[in-house]
């Protein structure tokens, strides 16, 4: 099998589904690989953990057929650094030669007869507008756990009724939640729980795109961008009960602008070392941040914001507040608050369709 | 701070038979008993004597097993750590109002350092004895307090003012022991060289090799011939001592850049369970200090001895930083298991340092609920379960003293 493609197109591919062949060193060497399927004047280049499977295809010249397993790594790398124009790939049972003008290399490929057989979507997709649904990945799949010991929480949960479609993530501190108006995604009282991984790889990928399918299977969800498929299994497991946390009313509520608040946050995070909480005084007028880290140093910034409620303070971690103001649209951020231990929710001014709920650091 | 030439006074106030007077506020039936706070299981150690169980010899760190032996008739009463935590802080609150100075070295034990309170207060036996009733009145605890102008003395002191467990009853202490300025060597002279600072079994043999038994033959020892023998650091130190000299400031722990707390058994520890109760003890100590001063820790250390005086410590950094018990046993245990499997210990520390303000991340699942109450309640029962086993709540309310 040989096939030739210009250098930008085939190390873009080749980067694009190595993303999914994250299983270096594990039981199976293979799973270290991507597969190379021509056919048709088409490559196909699969890479995959068996949790995640990313495939991206790319007409190629070439009047042949045949598959391939090459290594991942190794095989990008050489690509990418090849001379800008056309490279020759040929293939054969011992190796892989990859020609471009005057540079040659050549390659062991791994065992073909053990890579997994990946199965089809069996569902009919829902096509989804890809600007809404990039929106909503970037709001919300930041708040979704990165421990595994919590698998539940390392999720989106997407769920819809009557109303429309909701987007969830929380890792127990906060809570991130998105309403998308109804579409034909899912039928009402429906709801999978995706991995936030396999999501942030759409959130790369919805960025040039006009739309994408979507397939919800009983196991699997897959999403296709352009020329790119990404497979995911879908976690099982009940998500918990988010609406109850939720407050009905909030007492006391400061809005300030978005930015502003974020280059202060940008700042005191700066003096906020280690577990160091960024402790927000809320008064007349005002939004003071403040961050004391013991025998370092502190800092403190002053925002023109309006506030009507009690005085208090209230302090967050710095990373969680920060996610949370870049996460909300418009130019104005809302953040209401009920008491030091309790939930603050936050807002873009004028835009309820996201919410992001954070629990306070206690401090002494 | 004083000036150079005045001498400082500096009380060293030690609470008599803690657990047991705690456990007694509340059960006032059992007192004039032996009563023994600890493990009554097949595996459990004894955490605190009272006077009267003493006197059968019955003593902390020894097994519940030998204990119900040398004394039959002890009644047997479960570790409240969380009570005795709240206790210690309100007697933590009489020393504040005393002075700004304290350290405290335990639950039960502290340093007051009361120079600057003479011209409120008096003169240091009014000090000392206002210590003593005001524990007694607002918390309704005895205590023992010695006096001197520094800590080491102070502590000495406080040890000749202790109630007496002799075999034919128990006596009152002198409650209160004073050491004048310019009478700490004289003071000292009269005790055995054990009881000073950092002479254990190994320094002892050393020092009775050179012939030194009594805390004068060190001042008298020919210079170089103690140096020779214990190191020149060590012999420097041993010599001031014996004259009553130590300069340590008493430091608390807001200034403190660690806060520890150690014990040296009097027979080795060969066995996890015990060594394990030991570190519980310990932990308890190091956790009711950080959040008496407020603060907590980033890092959490191990320190052992063992037998062969061979010094190991372990230290974890992880995670939040943290001020309760179980936080701090949780990230000593597995080191201690290691240990234990090398050989018998002689000395068990736990310090904690690396010290932040004690800030939490609250949950969102948590919240409505008073998170610090409820946590602290959790972690009583769980202190009281990792200490005396999963068994022992259950039976803690169905305990009936056993008087004959």
């Amino acid at each position: 099998m040989k096939f030739r493609c210009e250098r930008e197109i085939l190390a873009d591919v080749l980067a694009t589904a190595s993303r999914g062949a994250t299983n270096s060193g594990g039981t199976s060497p293979v799973l270290s690989g991507v597969r190379l399927d021509v056919a048709d004047g088409v490559l196909t280049v699969t890479g995959t953990d068996l949790e995640l499977t990313i495939r991206a295809s790319v007409p190629v010249g070439s009047d042949s057929t045949g598959s391939a397993v090459v290594p991942a790594r190794l095989t990008a790398d050489i690509v990418k650094s090849l001379p800008a124009g056309s490279v020759e790939v040929e293939l054969t049972d011992e190796q892989m030669m990859i020609r471009a003008q005057r540079s040659e290399f050549s390659v062991r490929p791994l065992a073909l007869a053990d890579y997994p057989t990946l199965g089809e979507p069996s569902t009919e997709p829902f096509t989804v507008p890809a600007a809404d649904m990039a929106d909503a990945l970037r709001q919300v799949v930041r708040a979704a756990s990165p421990d595994e010991g919590r698998v539940v929480l390392t999720g989106v949960l997407i769920a819809a009724d009557d109303d429309g479609v909701k987007l969830a993530a929380t890792d127990s501190y906060r809570l991130a939640v998105r309403d998308l108006p109804q579409g034909s995604l899912m039928r009402s009282g429906d709801q999978v729980l995706v991995p936030a991984r396999a999501l942030n790889e759409v959130q790369r990928l919805l960025g040039s795109a006009e739309e994408m399918r979507v397939h919800l299977g009983e196991l699997d969800a897959v999403f296709e961008i352009g020329d790119v498929r990404i497979t995911t299994r879908l976690i099982k497991g009940d998500y918990p009960n988010y609406r109850n946390l939720i407050p009905a009313s909030y007492p006391n509520t400061v809005t300030v602008g978005r930015d502003a608040l974020l280059e202060a946050l940008r700042r005191v995070r700066i003096l906020a070392q280690g577990t160091t909480p960024v402790r927000l005084l809320l008064g007349a007028d005002q939004l003071q941040l403040s961050a004391i880290t013991t025998d370092v140093g502190e800092a403190s910034e002053h925002l023109d914001a309006s506030y009507s409620g009690d005085e208090m303070t209230v302090a967050f971690n710095p990373e969680y507040l920060a996610a949370g103001v870049d996460a909300v649209a418009g130019d104005e951020v809302v953040i209401a608050v009920i008491d030091p231990m309790k939930p603050a929710v936050l807002r873009g001014a004028g835009h309820d369709e996201y919410l992001y709920l954070l629990m306070p650091v206690r401090v002494p | 701070m004083t000036g150079a030439g005045e001498p400082r006074v500096i009380l060293h106030v030690d609470m008599d038979a803690f657990y047991v007077s705690v456990e007694l506020l509340r059960r006032p039936e059992l007192i004039g008993l032996p009563v023994v706070v600890g493990g009554d299981g097949n595996r459990g150690v004894v955490a605190a004597a009272s006077y009267e169980a003493r006197r059968h010899g019955v003593h902390s760190a020894m097994a519940s097993v030998t204990a119900r032996r040398r004394c039959p008739d002890a009644v047997f009463l479960p570790a409240d750590h969380q009570r005795y935590a709240e206790v210690s802080a309100q007697v933590r609150a009489v020393f504040d109002s005393v002075s700004p100075h304290v350290e405290p070295l335990a639950l039960d034990e502290a340093f007051l350092d009361v120079t600057g309170a003479r011209a409120l207060l008096g003169e240091p036996i009014e000090i000392a004895t206002l210590v003593r009733s005001r524990v007694a009145d607002e918390v309704g605890l005895g205590c023992s307090v010695g006096v001197a102008s520094n800590k080491f003395v102070a502590k000495l002191a406080s040890v000749e003012a202790k109630p007496i467990a002799a075999a034919d009853g128990v006596r009152p202490g002198r409650g209160v022991v004073i050491v004048a300025p310019g009478d700490e060597a004289s003071f000292v002279a009269g005790l055995p060289v054990e009881r000073l600072w950092g002479v254990g079994p190994k320094t002892l043999a050393r020092l009775h090799d050179i012939g030194i038994r009594r805390v004068p033959d060190i001042v008298e020892a020919p210079p170089g011939l103690l140096e020779a023998r214990i190191g020149a650091a060590a012999g420097a130190h041993l010599r001031r001592l014996a004259l009553g000299i130590d300069d340590r400031p008493v430091e608390t722990d807001r200034t403190a850049k660690s806060i520890g707390q150690e014990e040296t058994f009097g027979s080795d520890v060969a066995d996890l369970d015990a060594a394990r109760a030991e570190l519980v003890r310990l932990a308890d100590a190091v956790a009711a200090r950080l959040r008496t001063s407020t603060l907590a820790a980033r890092t959490v250390t191990l320190k052992v001895k063992f037998a062969d005086f061979q010094t190991v410590t372990r230290s974890v950094t992880e995670g939040a930083p943290l001020d309760t018990a179980v936080e701090i046993v949780t990230r000593l245990e597995p080191a201690l298991a290691e240990v234990v499997s090398r050989g018998a210990l002689r000395l068990l520390g736990v310090s904690a340092s690396n010290l932040v303000e004690p800030v939490r991340q609250l949950d969102l699942w948590s919240s409505g609920t008073d998170q610090p109450a409820h946590d602290s309640a959790d972690r009583a029962l769980d202190e009281i379960r990792a200490r005396f086993g999963r068994s022992s709540i259950g039976r803690a309310s169905g305990l009936k003293p056993r008087t004959r």
